[in-house]
């Protein structure tokens, strides 16, 4: 019974704490951080903000992708990369107006 | 004029993929935890064979909830219960995936009565963790659908589509 309820335990702890990546809702301005995840087949990022919170922008027709301030396709944004991001706030749902990719 | 959006775009494919599973596993646990009670074989290879179609139509639905992610986060008012929603739905669905790899293995292979004994308990113990978190996914899913009409198609004021 004991062994039972340890694999148990470790079955749920486990699945409770790696699979619970939450995201922040932030309001409407600009912020800087570290893209963390490209969902390509999405057109979606998500940006580790330099204050710790993690955005969740899925690409919309009127989102600017800039590098360096010059024009640039999806195909160019990677794990790890410096972002300058501006998002609208609608509701609780961040539309990203400009992304810019610092380096 | 507007025209009828296909009943099979991509968004839908999930609400059409997800039923299946749900009552599969519910009544998987159930039967499962009847056959401790009620000694009938027939009750035990039911919960099993439901456990394993409802697994496996648990990963299809993750599989097109994903697909209709891409589609319908944008028009979504508080996307934050769709990532609830996915979280609990992945969690949920490796819970009763464990369950079946036990369940396939202890009926399957010729263990002890003690071993047996405590694939029952924790079987059990997944699938009444499983439910209960099937349960809340269930409830997320409802939440999108009827209060931020995730998927949904509005028709036109005057139904000229009909």
């Amino acid at each position: 019974m004991r062994v039972a309820l340890g694999i148990f335990s470790i079955v749920t702890l486990f699945l409770t704490t790696a699979c619970g990546g939450s995201t922040d809702v932030v309001k409407s301005g600009t912020y800087t951080g570290t893209v963390d995840e490209v969902e390509a087949e999405k057109s979606e990022i998500y940006v580790k903000t330099d204050e710790g919170q993690k955005l969740e922008l899925y690409f919309t027709d009127k989102t600017e992708l800039t590098k360096n301030g010059e024009a640039a396709e999806f195909s160019a944004l990677e794990e790890g990369q410096k972002v300058e991001v501006e998002v609208k706030k609608v509701g609780k749902r961040l539309d990203p107006l400009t992304v810019d990719i610092k380096e | 004029m507007e025209t009828l959006p296909s009943i099979w775009r991509t968004e839908v494919l999930h609400a059409l993929s997800v039923h299946l599973p749900l009552t599969s596993l519910i009544l998987a646990t159930l039967f499962f935890l009847t056959a401790l009670v009620v000694k009938k074989s027939w009750i035990s290879k039911a919960s099993g064979a439901l456990l394993i179609i409802g697994t496996i139509g648990a990963w299809i639905s993750m599989l097109t909830g994903d697909a209709a992610d891409g589609i319908v986060s944008r028009s979504l008012c508080d996307p934050t219960v769709l990532k609830a929603h996915e979280n609990f739905a992945t969690i949920t669905t490796i819970l009763f995936t464990v369950a079946s790899v036990i369940y396939i293995l202890s009926s399957f292979i010729d263990w002890s009565l003690r071993l047996k004994i405590v694939f029952k308990v924790i079987i059990s113990l997944l699938l009444i963790t499983g439910t209960a978190f099937l349960m809340y996914v269930g409830h997320l899913g409802a939440s999108l659908v009827y209060q931020q009409g995730a998927g949904t198609y509005q028709p036109s004021e005057d139904c000229s589509e009909y």
